[in-house]
């Protein structure tokens, strides 16, 4: 078991699907072309952004889909080198880029769909210059990555970075065994679900309902 | 066997007709195994962008290959070693033959492992670092002990038959190398059976689906080797053997055939995930690969139990069908499981998977999520040639002759 329960809660009564999290991920973790960490899924109509139903009866919510760094999380059962595994102190889900040999073992065994990303091939950017955190792992071809909780920034005390930019404050990120932590009182009184609880595989992700 | 005369007069020409036909044999694998050496580079150079493979179907055609040929391996091995371990009359001679097919089998299924890996040189770290609670893990291990004995069980054949090796020690490596066979199918049936999160391979009849599969292509494979090295003059083999097989087969596809009626019924009838398994399989995109099983299947079995169409030309031909059933029953197996999402919501997808910047996740399943692109096809067959080329050079270098026949 981690010292910590580190979670992240998701206010999906708040979130207005305006994909901020999604570029400070991205700048955040100077992802490659076409490898999102983070994406923003709308519950509702066929499409992306389009409601359920007929007006003027019209349904829609969205949630914030990554890595759901799961206490109990298929991928890292699965990986025969243990590339990925859970850190102990913090019990966030981590990948070891220069371990990982490229099986995908843990691609298939992630029930949640498309959070896991291969780099098919060198990884190229949009910028000619690398952006976001200095700390953060360089990017390899033919293994895969996948959302770390900003691994390198929580391991010098800060958020991980698609908190800070949501200008409808959504999200919470803390120790939920802590009680005082702004998770914890976030989610006092509030129902929430998880995302395909039925897989067992307890996710550290809470959406807000 | 008895007609060792005929054997020994059929001896002499038919060294030299194998002769060469084996030489061509050989010097065609060993190009295809170099072109697939070339394509492989390619892919580890340019990238495996070069596949068909993306993140929502991240296994293809190689993994397909790898289920495959372990599959045919198992086969050969336990033809071979259950009359040896069981005391029974075998089936004539075929035994090192049997056994020499598994060893190619199994070096065809390590090598499309080995193209599989984005990183394959560092797949030393599997021994340093194992996770020995991967699945994956005890497959590498099962495979390699398995390959190990295969040669050993080989090697101790041809020295019981010189006399070196007695008859219980070989008995009892028939029984061990029988458990090792039956536990490569199971574990390689739990790399994808023990996944929780694919609705179509997370179920426990797996495990012993794959071991009737083994038995099915392995069969079919035993049989259509013997019968082309009979054809060739390479071995004497009598014709009841060949009908024994033959009702095996039979048997075994049956079973086979059961097994996934059981699985597809409890997917099915609850109405719940399971029954999108079901429709995909019986008129959704993978129905070809269902429907194509079950008419190659139902052939198969058709010629083995009708005795008047038991001639040698249709058995092979059964034979043939068997293991292209089973092909399909890996593809649908494989594809089947990357083919449902477990989160359908539209989404902000990337151009890996959907190049249409409107695209959804139901127009990205519209269809099959999966088709080989030229590359793997040519990467594959360069590892097919791989187990031939083992194969043919087995056949040269080693006495896979019946004793008597030597
Ligand atoms: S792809 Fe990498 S991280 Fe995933 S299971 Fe294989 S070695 Fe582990």
């Amino acid at each position: 078991m981690a010292d910590k329960k580190l979670v992240m809660l998701v206010d999906t009564k708040r979130c207005i699907a305006c994909n901020s999290c999604a570029v400070a991920c991205k700048i955040e973790n100077n992802l490659p072309k076409n490898i999102w960490w983070n994406r923003i899924m709308t519950v509702g109509g066929g499409n992306l952004d389009s409601p359920e139903g007929e007006y003027p009866n019209l349904k829609m919510h969205n949630v914030t889909v990554a890595c759901q760094h799961c206490e109990n999380p298929a991928c890292v059962k699965v990986c025969p080198v243990g590339a990925t595994y859970k850190d102990p102190e913090t019990g966030v889900v981590r990948q070891d880029y220069d371990k990982c040999i490229g099986c995908r073992m843990c691609m298939s065994a992630c029930p949640y769909t498309g959070v896991r990303s291969f780099n098919w091939e060198e990884p190229k950017y949009s910028l000619a210059h690398a952006v976001g955190d200095a700390d953060a792992p360089e990017h390899q071809k033919h293994v895969v990555e996948k959302c770390t909780f900003c691994y390198q920034r929580i391991s010098k005390g800060e958020t991980p970075a698609c908190m800070d930019l949501c200008p409808a404050r959504a999200r919470h990120w803390g120790d939920l065994d802590d009680p005082n932590s702004d998770v914890s009182r976030a989610i006092a009184g509030r129902s929430y679900e998880h995302l395909l609880d039925e897989k067992g595989t307890k996710p550290g992700v809470y959406y807000l309902v | 066997m008895t007609d060792t005369t005929a054997a020994v007069a059929a001896k002499a020409p038919a060294k030299k007709g194998g002769g060469v036909g084996l030489n061509i044999a050989i010097g065609v694998s060993a190009v295809l195994v170099a072109a697939g050496l070339v394509l492989w580079a390619m892919q580890l150079s340019g990238g495996m962008v070069q596949t068909a493979m993306r993140n929502l179907d991240s296994w293809g055609l190689y993994i397909t290959g790898f289920m495959f040929f372990v599959g045919l391996s198992a086969g050969g091995l336990i033809i071979s070693s259950v009359p040896k371990a069981f005391g029974l009359s075998g089936f004539g001679g075929i035994s090192k033959v049997a056994v020499m097919t598994s060893i190619a089998a199994t070096v065809a299924a390590i090598g499309l492992v080995v193209v599989d890996m984005g990183q394959p040189f560092r797949v030393w770290e599997l021994f340093v670092y194992s996770n020995l609670g991967s699945p994956l893990m005890w497959d590498i291990i099962v495979l390699m002990v398995y390959l190990i004995l295969s040669c050993v069980y080989l090697w101790a054949q041809v020295q019981a038959e010189k006399g070196k090796v007695g008859h219980t020690a070989l008995r009892v490596i028939s029984v061990v190398a029988l458990v090792t066979a039956v536990l490569v199918h199971s574990v390689t049936a739990w790399i994808f059976g023990l996944q929780q999160g694919r609705e179509m391979w997370h179920t426990a009849l797996l495990a012993p689906w794959f071991v009737s599969s083994a038995l099915v292509c392995g069969t079919g494979l035993v049989m259509c080797a013997a019968a082309a090295l009979r054809a060739a003059g390479y071995l004497k083999w009598d014709q009841a053997n060949l009908v024994k097989l033959a009702k095996l087969l039979a048997v075994f596809l049956l079973v086979d055939l059961y097994f996934f009626g059981c699985d597809l019924l409890t997917a099915g009838f609850p109405a719940g995930e399971g029954l999108a398994v079901v429709q995909m399989l019986v008129s959704g995109p993978l129905a070809p690969f269902f429907w194509g099983e079950v008419v190659l299947s139902a052939a198969a079995i058709v010629i083995c139990v009708v005795p008047a169409l038991r001639t040698t030309p249709l058995m092979v031909v059964a034979g043939l069908c068997a293991i292209a059933a089973i092909f399909c029953k890996r593809a649908q197996l494989l594809v089947g499981g990357f083919q449902i999402p477990n989160i359908d919501l539209a989404a902000a997808m990337t151009p890996f998977t959907v190049t249409n910047w409107e695209g959804n996740m139901a127009q990205a399943y519209a269809g099959m999520v999966y088709w080989p692109t030229p590359l793997e096809f040519g990467v594959a067959l360069g590892v097919t040639a791989l187990g031939f080329l083992v194969f043919f050079l087995g056949l040269k270098l080693l006495p896979l002759k019946p004793a008597d026949q030597e």
